[in-house]
């Protein structure tokens, strides 16, 4: 098998047959044997309905469905899981990617990249709903984690399959997809590709509350910092209140040296300086129970060289 | 009326953990083993005991002579509690349905006729809920508050979520990971495993009703079994989002504190440094952090061991009628249904 076609389906009843249509279409013109996975979020409309239609008409399409709506990042690694193609392409259910770009990402994977991330540069989209808000949180993610891609939320994506499948997803992690696999020492690149306006329905999978992006942005950038050491980071984060400390202890001093004898002595700094140092002390011991916690989990960085060094090529 | 096969496995296993109070178990397995022939169902009774209830053993080997094979007794090895009790009965259950029943009289048999009958109509667990309730004002009182914080915490609509009368299909009751106080949560845990659960009102029986009092270590326990349900159900994949959440809120907090502090030291000349509210808000940025860090512990535990987790559950790989056996890669314990057979 050359290609799988994962597809997160959330309650998309009105367009999965045109998807289906389309999908095939594209595929056909590919030249390579392909597959189709529909995975079917915990939908309550009719759409696992039409996916058994489609299913028991074509047998190159898989449909997964699952107990309950788990969200986009569970339905990917559902796909991933279950996906038979050295090439995996992802792609939205409600046809606002357009099924022509196969071509294109698959074309640029061969060029000797693991990931190929679409690039909405036209997007269909509402402006201050969606793309600003958007616009905003991928110049952050670049910031912050240095994977500097223009589109993050872009489904549109073509991956090796074996790297794809040693990736870590879970959460909402789809939304730092990008970062997440480059800390798996993926390479990367940025193509732009067709965006289509909506047909049917409304958006499904909105922006969550923004603290949560926030505390994930915070999370990937731990993770992408303490592959190598996770001590160290905690060490940066330890450092205020060194200085702290310092501080406290210096206006201790000074205020012991200036007082005259015999005066009352405000214990206020010293306790400022033993909380620090307290705090101080928490981070690095923290740190170093982090260092325990990664050598006892499965993850090793030198295990990514090994999908750099995989033959390069997808046509059999 | 059928009896109960000699053969065969039953279709009902009823699980009793007996490990606090009970009543008479005698009884109790008279009127359900009576209610469930009524219902032509072949059931098995398996009683647990904890190790600190082995005074029960006479009676429960009293239950064996006169029912014979369908009756078990499983004596825990130490005071394990209800939940280990469950986990046990679980793993031991022959029966496609599985019943569980406190150790006293909670609720009348009469329930189980509508709680199997759920199961057969597509519910995957049924919980029974004492309704109407006739017991003390108190016991009532008590269980409004529990039932009230567990519906706000988990937005989860369950009046009577820890009754002991219960009743699922063996897969929902195989795949349970219940421990600690979890048993109290087993609707709860079963949803989040994606599960059709239902809850049905049951009569409640008389024994049910005197008014219970516990020692406040009981209350403070209940109260740290909700926050454990609560961070369970919601960040087990995203703890920095809990423990972010609080250590940042603490954070902001300690900061505020001392910035007014400072600020009335700059402009309206108070001492700063005879005052307690600035080490308060440097205890607080400090708890914060700490808080905080150990969100980070938690994401660094979850990342290193991602692989091995899969947060979602597949109800059903659907594929078409032609070539290809079942997939290989289908390690979920899916049903695999063809298109035909299911439409």
């Amino acid at each position: 098998m050359d290609v799988s076609i994962v597809v997160p389906l959330y309650n998309e009843e009105e367009s999965v047959g045109a998807l289906y249509e389309e999908v095939r279409a594209a595929a056909d013109r590919l030249g390579r044997s392909w597959e189709l996975l529909l995975v079917d979020d915990g939908s309550t409309d009719a759409t696992v309905a039409r996916l058994r239609e489609i299913a028991a008409r074509d047998p190159r399409v898989r449909v997964i469905r699952f107990r309950r709506n788990y969200g986009q990042t569970a339905a990917l690694q559902a796909g991933f899981d279950h996906s038979l193609g050295r090439v995996v392409i992802t792609l939205d259910g409600d046809l606002q990617n357009d099924p022509a770009d196969f071509g294109l990402l698959l074309d640029t994977l061969e060029e000797g990249y693991d990931v190929v991330s679409g690039w909405r540069r036209d997007r269909k989209d509402k402006l201050v709903s969606r793309r600003l808000p958007s616009l905003a949180a991928n110049w952050l993610i670049g910031r912050l984690t240095g994977v500097e891609i223009h589109d993050n939320g872009c489904t549109l994506k073509a991956y090796r399959a074996d790297v794809v499948k040693r990736a870590r997803l879970y959460a909402e992690m789809h939304r730092f997809l990008m970062p997440m696999m480059s800390l798996s020492g993926s390479r990367w690149k940025e193509v732009a590709v067709n965006h289509r306006a909506r047909r049917f329905g409304r958006s499904k999978y909105g922006i969550s509350r923004i603290w949560k992006v926030f505390l994930d942005l915070l999370t990937v950038k731990m993770l992408l910092g303490f592959t190598t050491r996770p001590a160290k980071w905690f060490a940066v984060l330890s450092a205020p209140f060194l200085a702290g400390m310092l501080l406290a202890f210096a206006a201790s001093v000074y205020i012991d040296l200036s007082l005259p004898a015999g005066h009352r002595y405000p214990l206020i700094f010293p306790a400022i300086t033993l909380l620090c140092a307290f705090a101080f002390a928490h981070l690095v011991i923290v740190g170093i129970f982090s260092e325990l916690v990664v050598r006892t989990g499965d993850f090793r960085p030198a295990e990514t060289a090994l999908s750099l060094s995989q033959p390069k090529g997808v046509s059999a | 009326m059928r009896s109960a096969r000699p053969w065969g496995d039953p279709e009902v296993s009823v699980v009793v953990p007996v490990v606090e109070r009970h009543g008479d178990l005698q009884q109790l397995h008279r009127e359900f083993a009576a209610e469930l022939e009524r219902l032509g169902k072949t059931a098995e009774f398996i009683f647990v005991v904890d190790d600190q209830l082995r005074d029960v053993v006479p009676a429960l080997k009293e239950i064996q002579e006169r029912s014979g094979r369908d009756v078990s007794i499983i004596l825990l090895g130490g005071p394990f509690g209800e939940a280990a009790a469950l986990t046990t009965g679980f793993a031991k259950a022959r029966g496609e349905r599985i019943v569980t029943l406190a150790s006293y009289f909670q609720v009348e048999p009469a329930g189980l006729g509508p709680a199997l009958q759920a199961l057969d109509d597509g519910d995957d667990l049924v919980v029974g809920r004492r309704h109407p309730r006739i017991d003390a004002p108190f016991n009532r009182l008590q269980s409004r508050l529990f039932n009230g914080i567990v519906h706000h915490l988990t937005r989860t609509d369950f009046h009577d979520v820890s009754c002991g009368f219960r009743a699922m299909k063996k897969r929902v009751a195989r795949e349970l990971n219940v421990y600690g106080g979890l048993h109290r949560f087993i609707p709860l845990l079963a949803l989040q495993r994606g599960f059709a659960v239902r809850e049905i009102a049951v009569p409640q029986r008389r024994e049910d009703c005197p008014t219970r009092y516990y020692g406040t270590p009981t209350y403070l326990g209940r109260l740290l079994d909700i926050l454990n349900i609560f961070f369970l159900t919601k960040f087990t994949r995203t703890p920095l989002r809990f423990f972010g959440l609080l250590g940042a809120g603490l954070f902001a907090a300690g900061v505020l504190i001392d910035l007014v502090a400072v600020l009335e030291k700059v402009f309206l000349a108070t001492g700063i440094s005879d005052r307690a509210v600035l080490l308060l808000g440097v205890l607080l940025m400090v708890l914060g952090v700490q808080t905080l860090s150990l969100g980070l512990i938690g994401e660094i535990i979850i990342f290193t061991h991602a692989r091995n987790v899969r947060d979602y559950k597949v109800a059903e790989v659907i594929r078409g009628p032609l070539p290809g056996g079942p997939s290989a890669l289908d390690d979920t314990g899916a049903r695999q249904i063809s298109t035909r057979q299911a439409s």
